[in-house]
């Protein structure tokens, strides 16, 4: 099987050189074409894109837009649609992960990006979203409309499928030229969105193109950063911190770093009737894209002094991660990642030793690990690919100073508790830099318009217009109806 | 078994000049039993992995301990203040966290180096002249890879052998001067040292224009890769310019890899072609696992090295080691190392993690 990835308006496919990239999984090999630019191409294709933008994309209303995207979403979520089905088979080649999670993963995911839920994205960040189809009166007088970037660059990373349209529907939702450059891992489904964009509507296909580029190829970096003048980059501090170095400093970079996420679960949740459920909802978070995400659970905090002790939860985790294993088995793992996974047992095996109560559950070769211990540990990664690390304490209030340390990384957490006290420990939690909380089962499906990393999908990419009141006096002096 | 019998007996054993496979079996059970019985933390490990010296049958089913453990554990038969000597690693990884190796006695040690040693690198001669590119014993008392140079000097190499680097590091001055006498001199001559020292030496030979033509028979002998102390280089950039600086074919650019939680080193037979086959004495032997699962991959896949070593019969003589290889003809490939930082997601990985948290 072959397939192209990239989305090249205004460029000749004949003039572009190819570079092939092999991906096996379940028995199956895609080979993935994906383009290889040269600076020259890549200076033409910005300016046509960036020209595309100017003239027609920003003449849109929202609302086409809109329309637009949610029609796209609704080939992807047609099951019988080709692009589906494309998506379906080949996916599961591509990332390695098993095909009920890609098919469900896909459906979950795209359901953020319907017409309603756009609405919501607009409406969490715009009072009044018209300001991005022209001048609206503003509260302090006068008018003020929002601008998207001209040229808008995407840097995606991650095998999570899909994760790149999030970026890419806010980018065009604020009439964003758009140029996106999708990660080896998983270079297909952006330029597939694409494409499909470009059959509802040509015209608006001619605002964006997906592009590659190697890992760590500095030039072809290089001539991109030249031509946006809005950044948004995923990665790891490094990778990121390479970037920011080479961004102009007359363009906005905005960085969505690695992060790790974790769950508390209070005394309240852990009677006989409610940990069963509350178990199989914690295997599915970690169990979801092998925890490569960034709102994926590492770590759980569980309370004492309930029913169902930690332990005996820690237990029932590990039940549910081994059932779903027949169901949704664990991707192959690169020989990396696999003594990462048994790097990460072995070591608490070792703690197990100093008697602090640590327990490793489940067999090296089961698909899945479960660490608990007894003692309350500070949040610390897993080995994600269903490796989970339990720790017992007290009360949900000796979390937020085991977390805290880790500010710089932390985004979402779930929390199983009594309403009150959900909002007295998510303000301690708030504090220490958790900026998502969501319920168990949803922590790998942020709700549509989440506000990624604490900050607004869409109001960070634009630019503010203001038509002051005195510009308005004046010119009612200038009017042909001035008496 | 005693120490003193356990001793007496890998002495005798690594004096013969091979070992069947039942001879290794037997002498591989001998010294788990050893260490099953003395050293506490191993027993733990070994008993949580469920094997016992009951249920280990074969030197296959040998629990092998990640190296990672010698770092947070003390793995060792007899009391570490005990110990002739340790140790350690060189602790870049991990905040500085060092693996320990306790040595009751180096007698082990030092045997199984020199024999190695002297059919490997020495091939039949009896001398060499040396030059050392690696602190010596007195700067560096805790170094594996010292006390190895200071062995091969000692026994191995001719009374004018000299180590080069010194409080200052490289004293170039003064081995370019040794390696001019032993252009002149026709007499071959050998170069010893950690494979950053080479990087460093190869870039003030480039900066100096200089080049040399060892006589022939001279050899060089490199280990321990760059470990950020040096530029980085590919191994075949690496061997192609020191076969270019100094005269000294890629056939005869050895590399030893070793670790200080072994007490026997592999070799391969030169490196005209990279990555080279590594093998190592009748008293070690290697296998490729599955790391998760520790099961043996067919000869071919690639996996992580296992290396069973008799001769560390202290400490724990099956490590599971974080290099990457593949089971060839005649030995293994190595292909680096596997630091489990392959994580393609956007999840924190926990080696960036421990980084940030160390500031």
């Amino acid at each position: 099987m072959i397939e192209t990835a990239g989305h090249l308006p205004g460029l000749p496919a004949g003039e572009v050189a190819w570079r092939t990239l092999d991906f096996s999984a379940w028995g199956e090999h895609v080979q993935v074409r994906v383009p290889e630019l040269t600076t020259a191409q890549a200076t033409t294709l910005a300016g046509h894109v960036r020209e595309q933008a100017r003239t027609y994309l920003r003449t849109l209303p929202v609302s086409q837009i809109v329309a637009t995207l949610d029609a796209a979403i609704a080939r992807l979520l047609d099951r019988a649609d080709p692009w589906r089905r494309r998506a379906e088979a080949v996916l599961p080649i591509v990332t390695g992960y098993d095909r009920e999670s890609v098919r469900l993963g896909l459906s979950g995911y795209l359901r953020s990006f319907r017409a309603p839920q756009l609405q919501r994205f607009l409406a969490e960040d715009f009072a009044n979203p018209a300001m991005l189809d022209g001048f609206q009166p503003a509260m302090k007088g006068g008018f003020t409309r929002a601008q998207g970037p001209q040229l808008l660059l995407h840097i995606w990373a991650g095998n999570v499928p899909g994760l790149s349209l999030w970026s890419l529907i806010s980018g065009l939702l604020v009439k964003a030229g758009t140029v996106g450059k999708v990660a080896s891992a998983e270079p297909l489904l952006a330029g597939w969105f694409a494409q499909i964009l470009a059959e509802i509507d040509p015209k608006l296909g001619q605002c964006l193109a997906v592009v590659w580029w190697k890992g760590g190829d500095e030039e072809a970096e290089r001539a991109w950063l030249c031509e946006a003048d809005t950044v948004i980059a995923y990665g790891g501090n490094d990778a990121l911190a390479a970037i920011r170095e080479r961004v102009p400093v007359t363009a906005r970079f905005l960085p969505h770093g690695h992060r790790i996420g974790f769950g508390l679960i209070g005394a309240e949740a852990l009677d006989t009737r409610r940990a069963g459920p509350l178990a199989r909802l914690v295997a599915q978070d970690v169990a979801r894209w092998e925890q490569q995400g960034c709102y994926s659970p590492q770590m759980l905090f569980v309370a004492r002094g309930a029913a169902v002790s930690p332990r005996e939860f820690a237990e029932r985790v590990s039940q549910e991660l081994g059932a779903l294993s027949p169901r949704h088995p664990r991707r192959a793992l690169s020989v990396a990642e696999a003594a990462g996974v048994a790097d990460w047992r072995s070591r608490e095996e070792m703690r197990g030793f100093d008697e602090d109560g640590t327990v490793v559950l489940g067999e090296a070769g089961d698909g899945w690990s479960v660490v608990f211990s007894d003692a309350a540990q500070p949040l610390a990664p897993s080995a994600l690919n269903r490796t989970l690390k339990i720790v017992a304490v007290d009360s949900l209030d000796a979390v937020p100073p085991l977390v805290a340390p880790a500010r710089a990384y932390l985004q979402t957490a779930a929390v199983a508790a009594s309403p009150r006290e959900l909002f007295r420990i998510a303000t301690l939690l708030g504090e220490a830099g958790v900026t998502r909380i969501c319920g168990f089962g949803a922590m790998a499906a942020p709700e549509a318009g989440w506000h990624n990393d604490g900050r607004f999908n869409l109001l960070d990419l634009v630019r503010l217009t203001e038509i002051e009141q005195s510009a308005e006096r004046a010119a009612d002096g200038f009017a042909d109806y001035v008496d | 078994m005693t120490q003193s019998e356990i001793i007496e007996a890998l002495l005798a054993f690594i004096e013969q000049d091979d070992a069947s496979e039942a001879a290794f079996e037997r002498m591989a059970l001998a010294v788990f039993a050893y260490q099953f019985a003395h050293n506490a933390p191993y027993r733990r490990f070994a008993i949580q992995r469920g094997r016992t010296t009951l249920t280990v049958r074969s030197w296959r089913d040998i629990p092998a301990v990640p190296i990672s453990a010698f770092k947070t554990l003390t793995l060792s038969c007899t009391p570490p203040e005990a110990a002739e000597r340790i140790f350690m690693t060189s602790g870049t990884t991990q905040g500085g966290v060092r693996g320990k190796s306790h040595h009751p006695t180096m007698a082990v040690w030092s045997r199984s180096m020199l024999v190695n040693f002297r059919r490997r690198f020495m091939q039949g001669r009896e001398r060499i002249a040396m030059g050392i590119l690696f602190p010596d014993e007195v700067v560096m008392p805790n170094s594996s890879l010292a006390h190895y140079l200071a062995l091969a000097k000692r026994d191995c190499g001719t009374p004018d052998s000299e180590g080069f680097i010194g409080a200052s590091g490289l004293d170039l001055a003064r081995l370019i001067a040794a390696l001019e006498r032993a252009e002149a001199s026709g007499e071959p001559y050998a170069l010893l040292g950690a494979s950053f020292s080479f990087v460093h030496l190869l870039d003030a030979l480039a900066a100096q224009g200089r080049r040399f033509a060892l006589p022939a028979g001279s050899r060089i002998l490199d280990t321990g890769g760059f470990k950020g102390q040096s530029r980085e280089m590919t191994p075949d950039a690496f061997y192609d310019a020191l076969s270019a600086a100094l005269g000294v074919p890629r056939t005869a650019c050895i590399n030893m890899y070793g670790m200080t939680e072994l007490s026997t080193q592999f070799y391969d037979d030169g490196n005209a072609v990279c990555p080279p086959v590594k093998s190592g004495p009748h008293w070690i032997r290697s296998r490729v696992v599955d790391p998760v699962s520790g099961r043996d991959l067919p000869e071919g896949a690639t996996g992580v090295l296992v290396h069973h070593d008799l001769a560390h019969f202290n400490c724990a003589s099956a490590i599971l080691t974080e290099d990457a290889g593949v089971m060839v003809e005649g030995g293994f490939r190595l292909l680096g190392r596997v630091d489990g930082a392959d994580s393609k997601g956007c999840s924190v990985a926990v080696e960036e993690f421990l980084r940030a948290a160390r500031g």
